[in-house]
C-alpha cells in the first residue's frame, strides 16, 4: 500500500466532494430547516416562561431528535448512490486509489457538510430561542453541549447512511424507515429496546453534559463514557463496513 | 486451438469469459488476445463491448474465465489503473464541474504533483483541442466537447492503454473525422496503445486495421480487417438502387449469376438487390445500367448494419 497515494487521493477526493456538497441543491434543504428553526424556536421563546428548561427541550427533540439523523440520511443516502446511478463515478472507480480508501474520501466529507450544517442549525436555534432571555451562562453551556452532540451524531449518522446507500438501490426508502421507524419510534420506546438506536447514546451522552430540561432528568441514559464507546464502535463499524461493500461492489 | 500462454506482449489476454447479471450474459465463453497498437473492437449494440470494456477495467467480476490486462489480474487491483485510460460511452463528466476541475481531480488521484498536473493539463488539452473551454462547466459541453473532455481526462496520466468505448457515438460527421485523426496520432505521435470499440466497421476501419468483431457476447472473428473483409464479402449485400428505367435494370440484373435476387421497394424507382459477390456486382454495374438505358440517383448498402454480418458469422 502506497500511503501517500492514499493520503493524496483521499484528500483530493475530499476537497472535491465537499465542494460538490457545499455548492450543490442539499445546500438549501439546509437553508429551510434552518429557516424553520428559527421559526418554531423563536416563537417558542418568546412564549416560554422557562427558557433553560423548554429551550433544551426543544433543542433535544427538534435538533437532535428529528433533524439530525434526517440532514444525515438526505446528504449521506445520496452521495455515492447519486454518483452510481448516473456513472460519474467511474472516475473515482478507474482511479490507481483502492476503492475502500476512496470511500473514505466520501465519508469525510460528507461528515464535515453534515457537521457543518448541523451547528448551523443549531446556532440559529440557540440564538432565536435564547437571544430573547438573559441566560448568558447557562445557554453557552446548552449550545456547546448540543455542538459538540450534533458533531458526535453527524460523523455516525453519516457513517450509517453511506453505508446504506452502496447497500441498497434505493438508499432513501431504507434511510426514511431507518430515521423515522427505527430512530424516531423504536428508540422512544420504554425499556431497553431504545438502547438499539443511535439516539438513546447520543442522549445519554447528552444527560451527563446539560443541566437542563428532560434530557437532563431522563432516567434510562446509559453510562457516558459506555456510551460515547458505543458510539465511536458503531462510527468505526459503519465505515468498514460501507468501505467493504463498495470495495466488493460491481459497478455495472 | 487453444491459446499459447499468456505472454507479456498481449496488452489483453481473455480467455473462455462468461458474464451474466440474472439472465442477461453480458459475455459468453469470450476469448480474445489484444497485442499492442490500435485495436478496434466491432459490434452491435448489446453485443457485449461495454461489459468487457468493465471487465478490464475491473469493475465487474467475470463469473466464469480468466482475464489479464497487461500482465495483471483487473479485479480488486487498483494500481492498474495507473496503466490505463479509459473513456466511457455514457456521460460520465461531473456536471457541477469545470474541465479544469475534473481533470485537477484526475490528477491528483493520479498522484500528480500540482505544478507538472497544470502544465499537463495544459498540455491534454491541447492535444484535444479544448483549451477554450476549460474554465467552462462540463454540463454546457457539446457532445464532441464531452468526448474530448473525457479523452483528456483518459489521457492525462500518460497511460500505457487507453480503452475508447464508443468514441464516436452522437458526434457529427466533422467531430468524428476529427476524433479519428486524434486516435491516429495517439498512437503515432503519442505511442498509446489504444482499443477503440464502434457498432459501425468502416468507422473503425478508418484508424486501424487490426479488429475483433463481438456478437451476442462471443467473439466470432478477429485479425486483420482485409480478412474479415473478405469473410464478410461471402455474405449476401443487400443494396438499394434508386432512379428511372429500374424495371429494365431488374430484368437485366437477373441474368447475372452474382444476383440472388431482386425485389421492388414501394417505390417503382427503388430495387433491393441481393448480390453473393459485392465487387463484381460494383464493377459491372457501369455497363448494366448503360445496357438498361437507366439513370441511377443513388445506391447504397444495406449492410452498414452489422447485425446481418455477425448474423451470418455464427451461422444464424
Amino acid at each position: 500500500m502506497d500511503l501517500k497515494r492514499v493520503i493524496v487521493g483521499v484528500s483530493a477526493l475530499t476537497v472535491h466532494s465537499t465542494k460538490k456538497l457545499l455548492l450543490g441543491k442539499k445546500v438549501f434543504i439546509t437553508i429551510l430547516v434552518a429557516l424553520f428553526v428559527a421559526a418554531v424556536m423563536g416563537y417558542a421563546g418568546s412564549q416560554s416562561r422557562d427558557p433553560a428548561n423548554e429551550g433544551t427541550n426543544l433543542m433535544d427533540v427538534l435538533i437532535l431528535f428529528f433533524f439530525m439523523p434526517v440532514m444525515a440520511m438526505i446528504f449521506g443516502s445520496s452521495l455515492i448512490r447519486d454518483e452510481i446511478d448516473d456513472k460519474s463515478i467511474t472516475h473515482i472507480a478507474t482511479a490507481p486509489l483502492d476503492r475502500a480508501f476512496s470511500y473514505v474520501g466520501y465519508y469525510l466529507p460528507l461528515a464535515i457538510v453534515v457537521s457543518v450544517s448541523m451547528v448551523i442549525v443549531t446556532s440559529v436555534g440557540m440564538v432565536a430561542f435564547f437571544g430573547q432571555h438573559s441566560h448568558g451562562g447557562d445557554a453557552l453551556d446548552i449550545y456547546i453541549a448540543f455542538v459538540v452532540l450534533v458533531t458526535i451524531g453527524s460523523f455516525v449518522y453519516s457513517a450509517l447512511f453511506l453505508a446504506i446507500s452502496v447497500l441498497f438501490a434505493k438508499p432513501v426508502l431504507f434511510g426514511l424507515f431507518y430515521a423515522f421507524i427505527w430512530e424516531g419510534f423504536i428508540g422512544s420506546l420504554p425499556g431497553a429496546i431504545q438502547n438499539a438506536s443511535i439516539k438513546h447514546y447520543l442522549r445519554s451522552l447528552g444527560s451527563g453534559w446539560v443541566d437542563s430540561g428532560d434530557i437532563h432528568a431522563w432516567n434510562q441514559a446509559s453510562d457516558a463514557w459506555g456510551s460515547g464507546v458505543v458510539l465511536l464502535g458503531l462510527m468505526i463499524f459503519f465505515i468498514f463496513f460501507g468501505a467493504y461493500l463498495f470495495r466488493e461492489k460491481e459497478l455495472a | 486451438m487453444t491459446p499459447p500462454a499468456s505472454s507479456p506482449s498481449l496488452i489483453i489476454d481473455a480467455r473462455a469469459l462468461s458474464k451474466w447479471y440474472g439472465q442477461v450474459i453480458g459475455l459468453n465463453n469470450f476469448s480474445l488476445q489484444i497485442s499492442p497498437g490500435i485495436t478496434g473492437i466491432v459490434g452491435p449494440n448489446g453485443s457485449g463491448k461495454s461489459t468487457l470494456f468493465k471487465v478490464i477495467l475491473g469493475l465487474i467480476k467475470p463469473n466464469v474465465g480468466s482475464i489479464t490486462v497487461l500482465g495483471k489480474s483487473p479485479w480488486r487491483n487498483s494500481d492498474l489503473h495507473s496503466s490505463i485510460g479509459f473513456c466511457p460511452d455514457y456521460e460520465s463528466l461531473p456536471v457541477d464541474s469545470t474541465g479544469r476541475e475534473y481533470l485537477t481531480l484526475i490528477g491528483k488521484l493520479h498522484m500528480m504533483e500540482s505544478s507538472a498536473l497544470s502544465k499537463r493539463i495544459k498540455e491534454i488539452v491541447g492535444i484535444v483541442e479544448m483549451s477554450k473551454a476549460l474554465d467552462r462547466k462540463t454540463g454546457g459541453y457539446s457532445k464532441g466537447m464531452k468526448q474530448r473532455m473525457k479523452i483528456a481526462g483518459a489521457l492525462l496520466h500518460d497511460p500505457d492503454l487507453l480503452i475508447l468505448d464508443e468514441p464516436l457515438s452522437g458526434t457529427d460527421p466533422l467531430v468524428r473525422k476529427d476524433m479519428i485523426d486524434l486516435i491516429k496520432r495517439l498512437n503515432k505521435e503519442h505511442s498509446h496503445n489504444i482499443i477503440v470499440s464502434s457498432h459501425v466497421l468502416f468507422e473503425i476501419e478508418r484508424m486501424t486495421h487490426n479488429v475483433a468483431l463481438i456478437y451476442r457476447g462471443r467473439a466470432v472473428a478477429s485479425g486483420d480487417i482485409s480478412e474479415i473483409r473478405n469473410l464478410i464479402d461471402r455474405h449476401p449485400h443487400n443494396i438499394i438502387i434508386e432512379g428511372d428505367g429500374t424495371l429494365a435494370l431488374a430484368k437485366i440484373l437477373l441474368d447475372q449469376g452474382y444476383v440472388v435476387s431482386v425485389a421492388f421497394n414501394d417505390s417503382k424507382s427503388s430495387l433491393t438487390v441481393q448480390v453473393t459477390k459485392p465487387d463484381d456486382f460494383f464493377n459491372g454495374l457501369p455497363a448494366l445500367v448503360d445496357m438498361a438505358r437507366c439513370s441511377v440517383t443513388n445506391m447504397y448498402s444495406l449492410d452498414d448494419n452489422l447485425e446481418a454480418v455477425f448474423k451470418y458469422l455464427v451461422g444464424r
